[in-house]
């Protein structure tokens, strides 16, 4: 199991465009993959489940990845949230 | 465990003696009238659910005094200090006011001698009145505060109230839990919440309700996020729900076990409720909406005292206990058929 920290980049934080990203990238592993922010844990496959965090710019989320293609999972999501799931940004030098 | 381990979040820390007497007035209608410091009534928290009545620490032991509860001085209370002279009265109110009490409440239309108050007020303790007797404003206060701290935890799953009865449809991410429930509302059932559910602990129960987020959201995949109050109107949600069963869904899996009889009950537990547990592997041709309207029923009938799989049981238990001839094979359900002929 992994459990990692990680922190939102993106100016309009995690809204519907972001949360489809991250849903579509989870859902291509098989492994179980959770969020935890202020202490709720939601199912990180779940569109609804991302979304109704409303995680703004600068908000921590603990990401818990569980299953045998982990690692891979893993690295695809991070890769995703830091890239600030590819959105541009609009004060350029941030 | 359909849901693996799920930390507990209490709902709340701490509330200010303030918060807590505005709600009691408000939504319990409790009538609360201040005698003194309700300045610092903002200041001072209430950190547990329980009530105290203070009449050993009145009397001077004070060894396991719980000081930080809310403290409640009824009749008993009372009477005990006007039996005692003024200097003995301000004695024996002393031994709790030097305790960090959060608040002090009068109930029953007690009252108590300005000598006393004062040194409540020098304390900064505030000191609130009631006309509710003791045990009914104890019973009140308490299933408020129980809300108040109530422990909280969030699942996955989709919540539907069918016929009354609250089933949570828990599994994997796309076995088809928002369609069952979808296919429920449809049937006219009623949606509490799709995806993320938030169950709070009270007494020995598990409320269910939505966030204030996702209500009465839907993601139905391959089409989006549905809101299920506009398309189907009032009548298709609920804002909280009993938890009464889970129901998980599985992909069939020939090794696993599967109940037959019914008698076997599983149980899941969550905040250390526990909770029936019906496991439904998915298979073709199998209407997951009418078994979830018929575990609903099966709950209602068992409810009610009637057990299926038990009266079936004891039917076989008293025909072979019965048994004469060990030949005797279970006659037909009818005797003779009278001609059904058009």
């Amino acid at each position: 199991m992994i459990k990692e920290k990680i922190t939102i980049v993106n100016d309009a934080g995690l809204h519907a465009r972001p949360a489809a990203a991250l849903v579509k990238v989870a859902s291509k592993y098989e492994s179980d993959f959770y969020i935890h922010l202020y202490g709720y844990k939601v199912n990180g496959k779940s569109i609804l489940g991302v979304m109704t965090l409303a995680a703004e710019k600068g908000a921590e989320l603990e990401l818990e990845l569980d299953g045998p293609d982990e690692e891979e999972a893993f690295e695809a999501i991070s890769e995703l949230i830091n890239d600030g799931f590819g959105e541009v940004y609009e004060d350029g030098d941030e | 465990m359909p849901f693996g381990d799920h930390e507990s979040i209490p709902k709340k820390e701490k509330i200010p003696v303030s918060y807590l007497v505005e709600r009691l007035q408000e939504r319990v209608q409790i009538d609360l009238q201040n005698f003194v410091a309700e300045s610092t009534a903002d200041q001072r928290y209430v950190t547990e659910a329980d009530l105290h009545r203070p009449g050993l620490a009145l009397a001077g032991f004070v060894k396991l005094f719980t000081h930080q509860r809310i403290q409640i001085i009824g009749n008993t209370e009372t009477n005990y200090l006007e039996d005692l002279s003024k200097k003995e009265q301000i004695d024996a109110f002393k031994n709790i006011t030097q305790f960090d009490i959060p608040v002090l409440i009068i109930t029953h239309n007690n009252v108590l001698p300005d000598y006393l108050l004062e040194i409540a007020d020098e304390e900064n303790i505030p000191v609130y009145g009631t006309s509710l007797e003791t045990t009914h404003f104890m019973h009140l206060t308490r299933d408020f505060l129980e809300d108040q701290f109530a422990l909280q935890t969030m699942v996955h799953g989709s919540m539907v109230d069918v016929y009354g009865i609250g089933i949570l449809i828990a599994g994997k991410s796309g076995i088809g839990k928002s369609e069952v429930a979808l296919d429920l509302v449809e049937r006219g059932h009623r949606l509490v919440a799709d995806d993320v559910v938030i169950l709070t602990k009270k007494s020995n129960v598990l409320m269910t309700s939505a966030t204030e987020m996702n209500k009465h959201f839907m993601e139905i995949r391959g089409l989006g996020i549905i809101d299920i109050m506009s398309m189907f109107g009032v009548r298709a949600i609920r804002y909280q729900k009993r938890l009464e069963v889970v129901l998980e869904l599985s992909l069939w899996d020939e090794s696993k076990d599967i109940e037959r009889t019914g008698l076997n009950r599983d149980t899941t537990s969550i905040l250390g409720v526990d909770i029936p547990l019906i496991n439904l592997p998915i298979t073709p041709g199998k209407n997951i909406t009418v078994i979830a309207e018929v575990i609903a029923m099966n709950y209602l009938l068992r409810h009610y005292g009637y057990d299926a799989a038990e009266a079936f049981q004891d039917k076989v238990k008293s025909h072979i206990a019965n048994k004469t001839d060990p030949n005797a094979m279970p006659r037909r359900a009818i005797e003779y058929f009278e001609g059904d002929i058009e």
